[in-house]
């Protein structure tokens, strides 16, 4: 009886401590039922190892329905967008943090190594392991039928792609041997590539897995034209029209669209918790109501709806704060990050040859952005809340500096009369229009495709301050897509627009929207046609400046570290405010945000962005409760 | 009717005649009938004039008639009629709510007037909040010319003129009747000018309509046959289209790179090809029954040309009914196209019709907050209203043998 | 009656035949297709688009065939009940269409039925005291639902019926019911929603056969047997019902072929207003979005109600009306 009598009951006691089940976390009340019942399991089990730990203001309770507006069927995909289960995500300083993945390191933005939580399952209990990596890299992106383009751009770096090894069931790596700075920023954005699937469940759908006959036998059910759409029509993480499809989202689908309602039910297999160990999401649904987009504003004040900013603009302010008094909503206003609001971009590929000449002289865009008078337009379109701009970073920037939202702003219709007579455009007509070189009259056709009054009545502002200094518009509004091709064409002269994506944008983001690196920039299309095919369509660029930016975005790619970036940024930044290739006319307008009065945890000020930020994702609405106190 | 004394069969000799009556009104044996003045003018009048008569009873007709022509004179002198430019905005005044016309002030007899706006910003709802002003008076002047910004105008864009029918007193003394849009635009202005574009686009139709119509019906009417047989089967299938997503599939597909003028053509086609099918039926029927008439058959002995026959002929016997089908067709057009520019797919901005000022106006908010922007729908009903009751007139009259 | 029928019948074909070539013409004349529509929308959002995901979709759905080889093989699908693929909503059309035709109908034979009934009670009204002040007013009313643009009129019922009766906005039914299975408190919303549509199509439908009723009625009401009836100390009333009412029902019968379409199109615009989850929301978002074999399926089945509707109501004419049987025309 060798057992040392002082350590016996100790030793007893801890395994007793062991043995017993020790709920190191808490979960839904919702799901009690099931777990008694062991159709789930418990809390403990359904959660990885080591969960992802938000903390949160105060720390909710659960229970309740999220009622959200969209005016699409299609808009199911915004709860990919809100729910904001990223590998890789943003906090709200816009830092990039791990969410999904326990962990990552990367080697100069050359080699990326995840590491994925132990234990993380699939929201029907699957395991969510590297092989659900490795299903997507072999079996779907370079699979010639599912894929018939080959793996994604972000993928390829100077044409070289991505070496993708598979360490073990939780670690990947990917390499390439030039640096892929874009790589872990996309991860994080609202549309994010998905570079994995739930492989147990899309097997079924693949030739090279699923019994052949009953592949067969699907497609011929399903109306397919053969395995491959019927896989992709599937396959859709981002879309969320699929309710069998598996996902990582706080919430998924139960619903097979087209409906007017659509229910997301909580994922009782979700990887974060709070700080005292709740198991998040606390709202167990969310119903998303599809109407009319002109509806929703109306519904919103009605009290219909719980949390809304899409489809919700600062023309219904007055309308909304009138239902504030009568509904349990309250409605907050927070920044919106694009460099303008609306901004004029003359086509620097225009076909005529004559107003080529002219917008590719300096001096013109300089005169026709003094011309403007953009507190007028202030404070008719936008109430005077907004502010006189040019499209660059926001204040809220780290990379902003004020010469660069001033420069050649300021309302001058004096200096614009001195530079267009500089430029040899001084003879007038009868009305006081200026003649080109070639004796006709400077009218310009502005094309526009919005779809609220705002760019036109923009327009209508800008049309009587170019009236003056000899300039005449017209506006042309037209569908999207006629739009775009006009413009890409060189068919228009000059367009209205949004400003830049990601006025916020910090030194590790990327500069390409201030650069010619993409076809939809409407003030110079061919150029970053040029850039997007490799030379193969569009025009090599035949500007100084722009070429500067250009070599400036590909140094950017290659550069080491923050301080070489942020040093290329400014130098960006400073180039286009003095060549104001675009003339922004007001930036930081600001959305309006419907809440629920019970709806806790939503900040009372923040900022609205596609990417970074993912709408209402960086704020992780998974963290929303309603407070059962002050609920209706 | 004279009536003269009758020997029947039975009677012999002279007896005592049976006491009855006999008229000693002068008689003309050779005249059948006598006619009164008036029963003359009748008779003899031509089927234009049947017409009118009759349709002069029906006094709604008339009122509506008047009304129309008056709509459609302030349509082509818009630029008269309205004081302010089509394109004037008052950036001081947006979302103004209408002014009423006064005549006294403070006692004293002023001529027409209107109460200016104090107007502020409540910061709260960031609405602007207008009160009339009693210490503005804003004095309205008759048939003068120009002295405040927005004054001149390009007559049907052929020459400069700046004379108006009523006007404000200056800039600084803005008078809208209406009310005013979200950039300050006078409502009335913009509805007198809307007129021209949604008026123009019912007569345009119609033409178009017309057209097709009685030379398609007509020729189905008058040859009969196999012609008939195709006709009617595309009538046929035409009519059986809902209209209104017909159009919705025809307006999407008119290419956007169109410029205004040019689209307002297109929709024009559009709404008169869904509408000849109805008249051509009509046109159809009434010719196959007319063709039989003996007027027509002398006409075709007399060896007159198809064409002539048609043209000179039948056609005018039945112009009536036609008169009176455009009449309610026209509505319809209008209609139409306050319909499709309501949806986004007739005419956009910055062209200026009764659709488009409905569509800015199509929003809760503005039902609730601004109503006096859905006033283009007053001039929409009174126009269509007046066109079915002149149509319903019309078609009374145009069987004036009934 | 059977030959007359079968007749009827076998001319319907054709005519079908056409009505869908005719559609897809229409549906293929904007320029571009779908795909490309898509990729304008999701660019100018700033999302990035999955070439490969359209490639695929372009190769598996044929749109880089020719368009005559699409419309034989979308209406040979047609014939066998394949109405194609929704690239919009990423489904077969039929599931799509299938859904809404219940609620069209509803809608569509509710407001058919507001029109019979107010028509009916005002132009009988009307008839028999013609060019009094009420038949003027009656007409006025039935004329202004006819001139009033439904869609605004739409909006603000709307809003009334939300300040008023707590009606929540938009939609055939609450939220709250919209997944549910059918219950009372479902239908009772439904019915609460349903009344601003039928008047607004409604409406607009009345005023025309207000017209049409009181025409005929007035024409019977001349006819020699009335008068006979009246000389021989028929009660008025019954005089009125039992014969000349009779004749001039035809027209409602008769009629029901034109006013099937303009109710169809009328509810197409109030749909969008309204947020009504019938057809015709979802044809102006396929016609916008070039969701050609959605649009176009669309379009055939409202031509198809309106033709069956026609032929129906040919029929019930033939059958109420013995002389269309026996060969002859009819009073109108």
């Amino acid at each position: 009886m060798f057992a040392p009598k002082p350590l016996f009951a100790p030793a007893l006691a801890l395994a007793l401590l062991a043995a017993a089940p020790a709920q190191a976390y808490s979960e839904a009340p919702s799901l009690d039922a099931e777990v008694k019942a062991g159709t789930l399991p418990p809390v403990d089990d359904r959660l990885p190892a080591k969960p992802r730990i938000v903390t949160v203001e105060s720390v909710g309770t659960y229970g309740g329905d999220l009622r959200i507006g969209m005016s699409r069927a299609r808009d199911t995909r915004m709860m990919t967008v809100y729910g904001y289960a990223r590998l890789v995500g943003y906090d709200q300083d816009y830092n990039l943090v791990p969410d999904i993945l326990e962990s990552f390191e990367s080697i100069d933005d050359k080699v990326f190594t995840l590491t994925l939580r132990e234990g993380h399952k699939w929201s029907d209990g699957h395991p969510f392991t590297t092989e659900d990596f490795r299903y997507w890299w072999e079996d779907v992106a370079n699979n010639e039928k599912l894929a018939p383009l080959g793996p994604p751009v972000l993928m390829k770096v100077d044409g070289e792609v991505a070496k993708v090894e598979i360490i073990d069931k939780r670690t990947i790596r990917y390499s390439w041997s030039k640096p892929n700075p874009f790589f872990l920023p996309a991860m994080a954005g609202p549309r994010p590539p998905f570079i994995y699937r739930p492989a147990h469940y899309m097997r079924q759908f693949h030739e090279a897995y699923a019994d052949a006959e009953k592949l067969e036998a699907e497609v011929a059910s399903q109306k397919m034209r053969g395995w491959a759409p019927l896989h992709n029509s599937r396959d859709n993480l981002y879309n969320f029209d699929n309710p069998e499809l598996p996902t990582l989202q706080p919430w998924r689908n139960t619903i097979r669209p087209p409906a007017q309602q659509f229910v997301f039910v909580r994922n009782p297999y979700f990887h974060r918790v709070d700080q005292a160990g709740n198991q998040l999401p606390y709202i167990d649904r969310v119903l998303m109501n599809i109407s009319d987009a002109k509806l929703i504003p109306a519904k919103a004040a009605a009290g219909e709806i719980d949390l809304q900013a899409r489809n919700l603009f600062m023309s219904h302010y007055t309308f909304l704060k009138q239902g504030e008094k009568t509904e349990d909503f309250k409605m907050r206003l927070w920044e919106t990050a694009q460099g303008a609001k609306v901004a004029l971009f003359p086509n620097l590929h225009v076909n005529d040859p004559v107003w080529r000449e002219v917008f590719r002289n300096r001096d013109f865009r300089h005169a026709m952005s003094v011309a403007i008078n953009r507190e007028e337009i202030n404070e008719v379109v936008y109430y005077g809340l907004a502010q006189p701009s040019n499209n660059t970073v926001l204040p809220r920037s780290p990379l902003f500096e004020e010469e660069f939202q001033t420069l050649w702003t300021q309302y001058d219709p004096d200096l614009a009369n001195t530079l267009l007579d500089g430029m040899g455009l001084d003879k007038r007509d009868s009305d006081g229009i200026r003649f080109l070189p070639d004796g006709r009259r400077m009218e310009i056709v502005v094309e526009t495709a919005g779809e609220e009054t705002e760019q036109t009545d923009v327009l209508e502002l800008v049309h009587d301050a170019w009236f003056e200094v000899g300039v005449k518009i017209f506006t042309r509004p037209s569908q999207r897509e006629v739009f775009r091709n006009r413009i890409f064409s060189g068919e228009t002269q000059m367009s209205i627009s949004a400003g830049v994506n990601n006025g916020i944008a910090n030194a590790d983001m990327s500069p390409s929207e201030f650069a010619p690196t993409d076809q939809v920039q409407y003030q110079w299309p061919k150029w970053g046609q040029h850039y997007q095919t490799d030379g193969q369509a569009g025009d090599a660029i035949d500007l100084p400046a722009a070429q500067e930016l250009f070599d400036l975005f590909q140094e950017w790619q290659t550069a080491t570290t923050k301080a070489q970036r942020t040093e290329i940024w400014k130098r960006v930044l400073e180039i286009n405010a003095e060549e104001t290739f675009t003339i922004g006319i007001v930036c930081c307008t600001k959305q309006p945000v419907v809440v629920s009065e019970s709806l806790k945890n939503v900040p009372e000020k923040a900022v609205y962005a596609w990417d970074p930020g993912a709408q209402f994702g960086v704020y992780l609405p998974d963290t929303f409760y309603f407070d059962s106190a002050t609920k209706p | 009717m004279s009536d003269q004394t009758t020997r029947g069969p039975n009677s012999s000799g002279d007896r005592e005649p049976i006491p009855h009556f006999v008229s000693d009104a002068p008689f003309d044996p050779d005249v059948e009938v006598v006619l009164t003045e008036e029963q003359e003018k009748y008779y003899m009048a031509s089927q234009w004039k049947l017409m009118w008569w009759k349709l002069k009873r029906h006094k709604i007709a008339v009122a509506a008639g008047f009304f129309l022509i008056f709509m459609y004179l302030v349509a082509a002198f818009a630029e008269f009629f309205a004081p302010y430019a089509l394109q004037h905005r008052d950036v001081r005044h947006t979302f103004a709510p209408p002014q009423s016309i006064h005549l006294f002030h403070e006692g004293k007899l002023v001529g027409p007037f209107v109460y200016g706006y104090s107007a502020e910003r409540d910061m709260e709802t960031l609405q602007k909040i207008y009160t009339p002003d009693p210490a503005k008076v804003h004095r309205i002047r008759f048939f003068c010319s120009g002295g405040y910004r927005g004054a001149d105008y390009e007559f049907w864009g052929l020459f400069k003129a700046d004379f108006h029918l009523f006007c404000p007193s200056g800039t600084r003394q803005p008078v809208y009747l209406l009310g005013t849009d979200r950039l300050g635009r006078d409502m009335l202005s913009r509805i007198i000018y809307g007129a021209r574009i949604s008026l123009t686009i019912g007569l345009i139709g119609i033409v178009l309509s017309f057209a097709l119509g009685i030379g398609i019906g007509g020729l189905a009417g008058f040859y009969g046959g196999w012609v008939d047989n195709v006709v009617q089967r595309i009538i046929e299938i035409l009519k059986s289209f809902p209209r209104l997503p017909l159009w919705m599939a025809l307006s999407a597909s008119l290419p956007a790179k169109w410029s205004p003028i040019y689209i307002y053509f297109g929709i024009t086609l559009i709404l008169a090809l869904l509408d000849w099918p109805s008249l051509a039926r009509a046109v159809r029927s009434k010719l196959l029954s007319l063709r039989e008439e003996d007027f027509a058959i002398a006409a075709q002995l007399m060896g007159a040309s198809t064409k002539r026959i048609i043209g000179k002929h039948l056609v005018p016997s039945f112009a009536s009914h036609l008169i009176a089908s455009a009449s309610l067709a026209i509505p319809e057009m209008i209609l139409g196209e306050t319909a499709l520019s309501f949806l986004g797919l007739g005419l956009r901005p910055p062209v200026t019709s009764w659709g488009v000022l409905l569509n800015e106006a199509q929003n809760i908010q503005i039902v609730v907050l601004y109503p006096w922007l859905m006033a283009p729908m007053i001039p929409v009903i009174l126009v269509i209203l007046a066109f079915n009751f002149l149509g319903d007139g019309l078609r009374d009259a145009a069987d004036p043998y009934k | 009656m059977l030959r007359y029928i079968a007749h009827r019948l076998i001319l319907m074909i054709p005519t079908l035949l056409a009505v869908s070539a005719i559609v897809f013409i229409i549906i293929q004349l904007p320029p571009g297709d779908y795909l490309e529509t898509l990729i304008a929308e999701m660019q100018s959002r700033g999302e990035a688009v999955d070439p490969n995901q359209i490639e695929a979709l372009r190769q598996a759905y044929g749109l880089d065939k020719h368009p005559v080889e699409q419309y034989f093989s979308w209406l040979f699908g047609l014939l066998q009940g394949d109405f194609g693929w929704s690239f919009e909503h990423n489904r077969p059309v039929s599931e799509l269409i299938g859904q809404r035709i219940l609620l069209t109908f509803v809608v569509t034979f509710s407001t058919i039925l507001f029109i019979w009934v107010v028509s009916f009670v005002i132009g009988t009204y009307v008839a028999t005291r013609q060019y009094s002040v009420s038949d003027h007013v009656a007409t006025l009313i039935g004329y202004l639902g006819l001139a009033t643009p439904n869609f605004l009129l739409a909006l603000v019922l709307m809003y009334l019926a939300n300040q008023w009766f707590d009606t929540s906005i938009g939609g055939i039914m609450d939220d709250e019911y919209r997944n549910q299975p059918w219950s009372w408190g479902k239908a009772m919303s439904v019915l609460e929603h349903l009344w601003i549509p039928v008047i607004v199509i409604g409406t607009s439908g009345t005023a025309g056969m207000i017209r049409r009723l009181r025409a005929n009625l007035l024409d019977e009401l001349q006819k020699q047997y009335v008068v006979t009836g009246r000389a021989k100390g028929l009660h008025p009333r019954k005089l009125l019902w039992k014969y000349p009412l009779r004749m001039a029902i035809n027209p409602f019968i008769a009629d029901i072929g034109s006013i099937l379409p303009e109710v169809i199109s009328g509810s197409a615009v109030v749909a969008v207003v309204l947020n009504l989850d019938i057809t015709g929301r979802m044809l102006l978002d396929a016609l916008r979005a070039q969701d050609m074999y959605l649009a176009g399926s669309f379009l055939m089945f409202l031509a198809l109600l309106v033709v069956i509707g026609t032929l129906l109501s040919d029929l019930a004419l033939a059958a109420l009306d013995p002389r269309i049987r026996l060969g002859g025309g009819s009073s109108r």
